[in-house]
């Protein structure tokens, strides 16, 4: 490559912040359920050690001297801990924000109201994956429909903020135009975020019977477009069949266009996480996210969370990942999508490949039309 | 405004300095946040219910280089605006 080209596709230098905007935190490995496609469990880097709330006090501490604005708790079940108030009114002490990652099973009328009381719940995610128990129990386990609806309306009644989130998976992907009616007309959200199960943790054992085949990859998509042109705005994602299919669009548009390389394309760019955000596992190491939990940066109350945004060399060598050209790849020999292509989420790469530092095969439009993938 | 106001900051806003040029005043109350730079700090850290508008704009005078003549107009503006969003409340010149 001539050096002038090279040049302009270095990107530009970039700065770190001082200290992370959010965490996401499992503050619980336990978990009332047994998804089939859970991320979590049978992930060989966790550890299922709960730390005592007061870890976690002595910690939120160390974030509020940080300014740290939000976190997010996740687990496991977040609401499987008992001392769950305890834990908030830590975080609330040290002026944050916060929201939930949760199943909703366990959301009962007393902590809905005294979430409700701090004023400081952004959102709570529940999880629904589909419009029935039939559908949403096959990967979730007996119950757990009829737990997860519970859970909306409670905290419905309480006037929280409730972000469904719907993983599509093989059992659900023929439901996606009822789940869209429940959950936006019988349930009345504002929206709802779309996802679709990941090769990792419980769901590798699973995949033959969770992941979604190119047919029904095919399907979900022209599905999620069709529902969100009946539902304007008000069903997202940040990945998954929906923002596959409008990413893809438009590198297919700009390749056949021969429009200039997209101000990201052509590097490992898909994950811009660690420029403002990091993660907790459940046993108090510090990770770069959920989806990274191998790469541990320290341990929470014992070392520095500036000293480790700021200076730790594997957390800046993810932020480099950024530079990384695709044509290092032998992956990506010959493809023409290059200059509009991320490389996607460094999660599922590491648990496709075995490598961080390398493109996910998941979100490889080249691969999705080689094997038999059209788009919508 | 009167230049004999003056202004206390919130204690629940928090202050995040995310760079060097830039700095985020947050209110996790109202998750509402106003982005600022070098001097709109130094003011913020100088609203403690005491010192006047007068006296702050004069201290930000005397700490920063080439200072505009419409400092104190700018700086009043600021403190409005915060003011208007709960960020800071005003003490009243006494009667």
């Amino acid at each position: 490559m001539p050096e002038e080209s090279k040049d302009k596709r270095e990107p530009p230098a970039s700065r770190v912040m001082r200290t992370p905007r959010s965490l996401t935190i499992e503050i619980t490995s336990r978990c009332n359920l047994r998804c089939r496609y859970c991320y979590f469990f049978n992930n060989p880097a966790m550890v299922y050690r709960d730390l005592p709330a007061d870890e976690w006090l002595k910690f939120f501490d160390e974030l509020g001297s940080l300014s740290v604005m939000k976190v997010t708790l996740a687990g496991g079940e977040p609401f499987i801990r008992e001392d769950l108030p305890l834990l908030l009114e830590g975080i609330i002490r040290n002026r944050m924000r916060f929201s939930f990652l949760s199943n909703g099973t366990l959301i009962d009328d007393e902590i809905a109201a005294f979430i409700a009381r701090t004023g400081r719940c952004e959102y709570v995610q529940v999880s629904v994956d589909g419009s029935c128990a039939e559908v949403h129990d096959s990967c979730r386990g007996k119950g757990s429909f009829d737990g997860a609806i519970r859970g909306i309306r409670t905290l419905q009644r309480h006037r929280i903020y409730v972000a469904v989130r719907v993983t599509i998976h093989r059992n659900n992907v023929h439901d996606l135009e009822n789940i869209a009616h429940l959950l936006l007309g019988e349930l009345g959200l504002p929206d709802f975020g779309t996802n679709s199960a990941g090769y990792m943790g419980t769901c590798r054992l699973n995949a033959d019977d969770v992941l979604l085949n190119i047919q029904e990859r095919k399907e979900a998509m022209a599905t999620l477009l069709r529902l969100a042109e009946k539902y304007p705005n008000r069903i997202s994602s940040q990945a998954g069949p929906l923002t596959d299919v409008r990413m893809w669009r438009r590198m297919e548009e700009a390749r056949a266009q021969g429009k200039p390389d997209f101000y990201n394309g052509g590097r490992l760019t898909g994950c811009g996480c660690t420029s403002n955000k990091i993660s907790v596992r459940a046993d108090g190491v510090i990770v770069p996210c959920n989806m990274l939990a191998h790469i541990e940066f320290g341990r929470i109350n014992q070392d520095s969370l500036a000293e480790i945004w700021q200076n730790s060399p594997a957390l800046n060598q993810l932020r480099n990942r950024r530079t990384i050209p695709l044509t290092a790849f032998e992956f990506c020999d010959g493809c023409s999508y290059i200059p509009y292509c991320t490389g996607n989420c460094p999660g599922l790469a590491y648990t496709l490949t075995g490598k961080v530092d390398h493109p996910s095969p998941d979100a490889c439009l080249r691969r999705f039309l080689d094997e038999g993938g059209t788009l919508p | 405004m009167n230049p004999t106001d003056r202004p206390l900051a919130n204690p629940i806003v928090v202050l995040r300095e995310e760079f060097d040029d830039w700095a985020v005043l947050f209110n996790p109350d109202t998750a509402e946040a106003v982005g600022t730079n070098p001097v709109g700090v130094a003011v913020w850290n100088r609203m403690d219910g005491k010192r006047s508008i007068e006296n702050i704009v004069s201290e930000i005078q005397n700490s920063f280089e080439d200072t505009p003549d419409a400092a104190f107009k700018e700086i009043a503006a600021f403190v409005d605006t915060l003011a208007e969003n709960g960020f800071v409340g005003l003490e009243l010149e006494s009667k």
